[in-house]
């Protein structure tokens, strides 16, 4: 199968935030199995981006288009989108009053309109894709951080997503849990699934990534394939990060 | 209107009573509310028990049973001890100014307790600790730190303990304090409207609330002066 | 002075005649008190400035004045107004139940709202993200997510609205109803005996705060039971 367009396109994107301008006139296109890698400061604008992808942001300026929909003020539309884009984000944001189980199950009925007990299939199999089936029951304050992030990634499996966008998904955790979500996501990378994913883990970045991108400021500065990105770095932002970030 | 031509300035000395119930019943909540919480905080398990007791008793009590309790519970005792010098004495009561003051002032100085409490142990150690690795005194440590760091806790709740006391001074009225509620009354009794005398005492009730509320919104601003991000 | 015991064991049942009337009073009020915060607090964060600003106005009156004013407002001031004495409300305004159920449904409808709402704004924002982000409808999300998480945020300060409650039935009083403070009170202008008759009511007021606080615990325990990490 061959799609005559790329998945997700975001050409000349403005964000506002009041008078400061959190995203200045990004462009970029994301092709069906692709894994983007998005680095860059704090503030610099990555987290903003992902975020206009599935319209939790509204950007100002520019077009959006999934899918071939473009992202307006229509809801159908919208929830057209939100079904094919899944999200993970940094601080997990499972639903604390439901228990693992339902939290994978709630958006397969509502949206999905799933039977329960296939949606209980479908949850019992993600879930042991992340390899925490024995926690179906439990409620999420009763896993440790990289268990609820592992669960974070099912819930959004669930919905069957063309491609899903991680936010900062390791940096809330403690290092010794960091490995078992990067495992997840690079087992899914290697299964061809499209990835957009803003994190500072450069080991991921240089044996997963199809491309890393470098945002600083709101805008894109460099955007190269891994092997350029890190070792032949043409802006001089760039490399002051990558000094930054590579020192320790 | 014109039906209240007349009793303006009743509704005005009603209104001074109010506040000065306010006054006093504020200062004496305070005092209550500090010796209960410092007898919750004490290591003295007998003192804890007296201030539970005390908690318990005036939080789980309607207002109007502990204000009817001590005007008519110390008229009686007082009637009782006058009597033993002179039988001729019918009736000695505690001005229902005080017997009412007193009354919710310890109802609310109950729920005062807790704030103060909860207020002293919301205070970050850190800050404690720092204080005391720079040498502070023990004294200097309450004083600088944690007194500062309490009060800003404490204001939210406390801002409501002092609306509750303006508004059970109007419960005072049973027991025929003459505030605005009172006056209410005696001039429906001439003028036979209800309705616009009693709306007159909410008016006057939620001006009072109003100063109070406004009053711990600046406060509170003040308080947290060194939380604002510097613009 | 002594404590008539006998007494007691007279004016109790008497008393507990009462209770009937009590619950009634704080059940039927608790319930249309909770239906009415529940649109209130929708108006208040529905994002319409009128809607919003009504909420508030209502909010800002019912908590600034005295709930014994609200009361006298509602039985002695509305039959001074002719649509009410001609509406059709009026048998619920003839009636001192009726209007003991209106005030205290208003006065409890105002704080009860705003503890909702507290509890509304205290849904952690990310979570209702990953809704919206699944593809939850604001209306999915607010049934599904915000309200039984607001419900378990909301359900302490509710609980001490409801003592709250209890204890204001007892102004019903005030209005000739006979519940028990009402026949405490018939009783002490016979017998004159404050003390034995006030303070045994007190203890039933107490008691029955204490099973309600048991009851709330309980529904407490259940809605925060994905709070604790042991499971």
């Amino acid at each position: 199968m061959t799609s005559p367009q790329p998945l997700i396109q975001m050409q000349n994107v403005d964000k506002y935030f009041g008078n400061f301008q959190a995203l200045k006139k990004i462009n970029l296109s994301v092709s069906k199995g692709e894994r983007i890698v998005v680095c860059g400061p704090s503030g610099s604008g990555k987290s903003t981006m992902i975020r206009c992808i599935n319209r939790l942001e509204k950007h100002n300026g520019g077009t959006i288009i999934i899918d071939g929909i473009e992202l307006t003020d229509d809801l159908k539309d919208l929830n057209a989108v939100r079904r094919e884009v899944g999200m993970v984000f940094q601080s997990f944001n499972l639903f604390p009053h439901m228990t693992i189980m339902n939290n994978l199950m709630l958006a397969q009925k509502l949206v999905r309109k799933t039977p329960k007990a296939e949606a209980r299939e479908v949850a019992m199999h993600y879930l042991e894709r992340v390899k925490i089936p024995e926690q179906a029951e439990k409620y999420p304050i009763q896993l440790s951080g990289g268990q609820q992030q592992r669960v974070a990634i099912a819930r959004a499996l669930c919905m069957k997503p063309e491609v899903i966008l991680f936010d900062e998904p390791t940096s809330a955790l403690d290092p010794e849990m960091i490995n078992e979500v990067l495992e997840v996501m690079v087992d899914l990378a290697r299964d061809g699934m499209t990835m957009i994913c803003v994190t500072h883990e450069m080991g991921f970045a240089r044996s997963v990534a199809d491309r890393v991108i470098f945002m600083d400021a709101g805008e894109i500065v460099e955007e190269a394939e891994p092997e350029t990105f890190f070792n032949a770095p043409k802006n001089d932002r760039t490399k002051l990060f990558l000094s930054q970030i590579l020192s320790h | 209107m014109e039906v209240l031509s007349g009793w303006w300035d009743d509704f005005f000395w009603g209104s001074v009573v109010v506040a000065q119930v306010f006054l006093a019943s504020l200062v004496l909540m305070v005092i209550f509310g500090l010796i209960g919480a410092a007898a919750k905080l004490s290591d003295s398990r007998f003192a804890q028990k007296i201030a539970n007791g005390y908690t318990i008793v005036f939080r789980g009590t309607p207002e109007i049973l502990v204000i009817l309790l001590l005007y008519f519970g110390s008229a009686i005792t007082l009637t009782a001890i006058a009597q033993l010098f002179n039988p001729e004495i019918k009736f000695l009561d505690v001005p229902p100014f005080w017997a009412g003051t007193i009354a919710i002032a310890l109802i609310v100085g109950s729920y005062a307790t807790e704030t103060f409490r909860g207020a002293f142990l919301g205070v970050k150690p850190g800050s404690i600790e720092a204080a005391q690795a720079l040498g502070m005194s023990t004294l200097q440590v309450f004083v600088y730190v944690r007194v500062p760091e309490m009060w800003r806790l404490a204001l939210p709740a406390f801002g409501n303990h002092m609306l509750s006391l303006i508004k059970d001074t109007a419960l005072i009225s049973i027991i025929g304090l003459n505030e605005t509620l009172f006056v209410a009354k005696q001039a429906i009794g001439t003028t036979g409207k209800p309705f616009t005398m009693y709306i007159v005492v909410g008016l006057i009730y939620l001006g009072f609330s109003t100063v109070i509320t406004l009053t711990v919104m600046g406060l509170e601003r003040y308080g947290h002066r060194h939380m604002r991000a510097a613009t | 002075m002594s404590f008539d015991l006998p007494l007691i064991a007279e004016a109790l049942p008497k008393m507990l005649m009462g209770i009937g009337l009590t619950f009634q009073l704080l059940v039927l009020s608790a319930i249309l008190g909770l239906a009415l915060a529940i649109g209130v607090m929708l108006m208040r964060i529905s994002g319409k400035w009128y809607l919003s600003w009504l909420a508030q106005v209502y909010i800002y009156v019912f908590r600034g004045t005295p709930i014994l004013v609200q009361i006298f407002i509602v039985y002695y001031g509305f039959p001074q107004l002719d649509f009410i004495r001609e509406g059709f409300l009026w048998p619920i305004f003839r009636d001192p139940f009726g209007c003991a159920i209106v005030a205290l449904t208003l006065n409890t409808g105002a704080y009860v709202s705003e503890i909702l709402r507290g509890g509304v704004l205290g849904v952690d924002r990310g979570v209702l993200e990953a809704g919206e982000a699944l593809g939850l409808s604001k209306s999915q999300r607010f049934i599904y997510l915000t309200t039984p998480i607001a419900s378990r945020l909301a359900l302490p300060a509710y609980g001490n609205d409801i003592i709250s409650l209890l204890k204001s039935t007892a102004l019903a009083s005030t209005i000739t109803l006979a519940d028990m403070t009402g026949i405490a009170r018939t009783i002490v202008a016979q017998t004159y005996a404050p003390y034995e008759i006030f303070i045994s009511l007190a203890i039933v007021y107490m008691i029955v705060t204490f099973f309600l606080q048991k009851l709330l615990g309980r529904v407490e325990r259940y809605l925060g039971r994905y709070t604790i990490r042991e499971g």
